[in-house]
C-alpha cells in the first residue's frame, strides 16, 4: 500500500540541498564573512560595539553594562529581541491551544512513579542547584555572561529533569498547574512590554513624552530622560545598567515558566493525552 | 599558504556545510515526522554553530564582557583599557543572534512536537505516506 521509495527522486533533493549550502558558503566566503583561518582582528562593527558599550566618555552612547552581548540584545538591537519574544509567545500561546481539551489530572507521587531511587536522590540533590544556578545567571545578566533567556532555558532544564527522573506527579503535588505556570509567564510578558515603554511612560507622567524613545535605556542628550545606571543603598553604589537588569528578571520568568509549562504537558502519561479532548471520535 | 590552522578551520567548515546538507535532505525524505523534527533541530542548531564559528577570532578568545565589574565594584574604565579590551574579545554580534535563536528554536520545536502528537492522536500513525493514503481513501 505504500509505494517504494523513488532513488531518482531522493537523487535530486541530495543534489539540491548540497548545490544550495555550498552556493550559500560561497558567497559568505565571497563576502569576508567567513575567512579560514580566522582573522586575527575583529569587524569594525564589531570593534566599534565592544567600544562603546561600557564607554565613561561616550555617555551618548553607551549602554552603562560591561556585557556587550546583553547590551547589544536590548539596547541596540532591542525591536529584534521584542519581535524575538513575540515569536516564543505564540510558538507556547499555540501549542497550548493544540492541547486546550487536555486536563492536567490530579496525580499523587507514588513510590512507583519515576525512576530508581539512586536517580531520584542524585536528581533531588541537583534539583536544589539548578535553580540557583539559572537565577544567578538571569540576575548577572548585565555583568557576566548570561542573561535571562539563557537563565530560564537553564531552569527549564531543571524542570525537565524532574519530570523524566521524578515523575510528573512530584511537579504537579508541588502546585505546579497548567494556570499557575501560564499566569507567571503571562507576567513575564507583560513586564517585558511595561520594559519596552518604561522610559515613555515615565515621560508621560513629567508632561514631556515627545523627548522619549521606545526602548530607551539611557538618557541621550536629546531626549534627556533616563532610568540612570547606579543605584544607591546602605552607602554602597549598585551597577544595575538602567532597564537590562529588569529586562533579564522578565525574560527568565516568561522562557522558564513557559518551556515548564509545555515540558509538563508534553511529560504527562500516554493515556491522558490519548484520552483527553474530543479529536477522536 | 597551507598550515595546520587552515586544515582545522577548513575541516571545521566542510563539516557543518556535510551536516546541513544531510538534515536538508533528512527532512526532505525522510517519511516518519519524528525523524524529520530530528533532523529541523539538528539543522537549526548546526546554524547556531555556524554562526558562533564565525564570531572567533585566531589568537585571543576572551569573552565580550569588560572583565572585573559586578555590582559594587564599578570600574571607569578609559580609552586604553577599552581598546585593549576590544582587541581581545571576540566578535559579540553572532552570539546575540545565537541567544535568542536558540530559545525561540526550542518553543517552535515544542509546538511542532505538539503538532505531531495531534497527528499521531487523529491518525494512529506518524509516517506521511501512509496519512496521505489515509486522507485519500476518506477515513479520519
Amino acid at each position: 500500500m505504500v509505494e517504494k521509495r523513488n532513488n531518482l527522486k531522493e537523487l535530486i533533493i541530495a543534489v539540491a540541498s548540497s548545490v544550495l549550502v555550498v552556493v550559500l558558503m560561497a558567497i559568505l566566503v565571497m563576502s569576508n564573512t567567513i575567512i579560514i583561518p580566522p582573522a586575527e582582528r575583529n569587524r569594525p562593527l564589531a570593534s566599534m560595539f565592544l567600544m562603546m558599550t561600557y564607554n565613561w566618555d561616550l555617555k551618548e552612547l553607551w549602554s552603562a553594562s560591561p556585557e556587550v552581548v546583553t547590551s547589544i540584545l536590548w539596547d541596540y538591537r532591542g525591536l529584534d529581541t521584542v519581535y524575538e519574544t513575540s515569536v516564543f509567545f505564540l510558538a507556547i500561546i499555540g501549542s497550548i491551544a493544540l492541547v486546550r481539551s487536555l486536563k492536567v489530572p490530579n496525580m499523587l507521587p507514588s513510590k512507583y512513579s519515576g525512576m530508581s531511587v539512586i536517580a531520584k536522590t542524585v536528581t533531588k540533590l541537583t534539583l536544589a542547584a539548578i535553580p540557583v544556578i539559572a537565577a544567578s545567571i538571569a540576575l548577572h545578566g548585565h555583568l557576566t555572561p548570561g542573561g535571562g533567556f539563557q537563565g530560564g532555558s537553564v531552569f527549564a532544564v531543571a524542570s525537565l529533569l524532574a519530570i523524566i527522573a521524578l515523575g510528573t506527579p512530584f511537579l504537579i503535588a508541588r502546585g505546579w498547574s497548567k494556570d499557575k505556570l501560564l499566569t507567571l509567564r503571562t507576567i513575564g510578558l507583560v513586564l517585558i512590554a511595561v520594559i519596552a515603554i518604561l522610559v515613555p511612560l515615565i515621560g508621560f507622567l513629567r508632561k514631556d513624552v515627545l523627548s522619549t524613545y521606545i526602548m530607551q535605556n539611557q538618557e541621550k542628550p536629546w531626549a534627556p530622560l533616563g532610568i540612570g545606571y547606579v543605584f544607591n543603598i546602605f552607602g554602597y553604589n549598585i551597577l544595575y545598567s538602567g532597564t537590562l537588569f529588569f529586562l533579564n528578571i522578565a525574560e527568565f520568568l516568561a522562557v522558564s515558566a513557559g518551556l515548564s509549562l509545555v515540558f509538563i504537558i508534553l511529560g504527562l502519561p500516554t493515556k491522558t493525552i490519548e484520552e483527553g479532548g474530543d479529536i477522536r471520535k | 599558504m597551507i598550515n595546520a590552522s587552515t586544515i582545522i578551520w577548513g575541516y571545521v567548515y566542510t563539516s557543518i556545510i556535510v551536516i546541513i546538507v544531510l538534515t536538508i535532505y533528512g527532512m526532505a525524505t525522510r517519511p516518519n515526522i519524528v525523524k524529520k523534527l530530528i533532523m529541523l533541530s539538528i539543522l537549526s542548531d548546526t546554524g547556531n554553530l555556524l554562526a558562533v564559528v564565525i564570531g572567533v577570532r585566531s589568537g585571543f578568545i576572551k569573552p565580550p564582557v569588560f572583565p572585573g565589574v559586578t555590582f559594587t565594584n564599578i570600574l571607569e574604565p578609559g580609552m586604553e583599557e577599552l581598546s585593549k579590551f576590544a582587541e581581545e574579545a571576540v566578535d559579540p554580534l553572532p552570539q546575540v543572534l545565537v541567544v535568542t535563536a536558540i530559545v525561540i528554536g526550542l518553543a517552535v520545536l515544542v509546538f511542532l512536537g505538539y503538532v505531531a502528537l495531534l497527528l499521531y492522536r487523529k491518525y494512529g500513525t506518524l509516517d506521511v505516506r501512509l496519512i496521505e493514503v489515509i486522507r485519500k481513501n476518506g477515513g479520519e
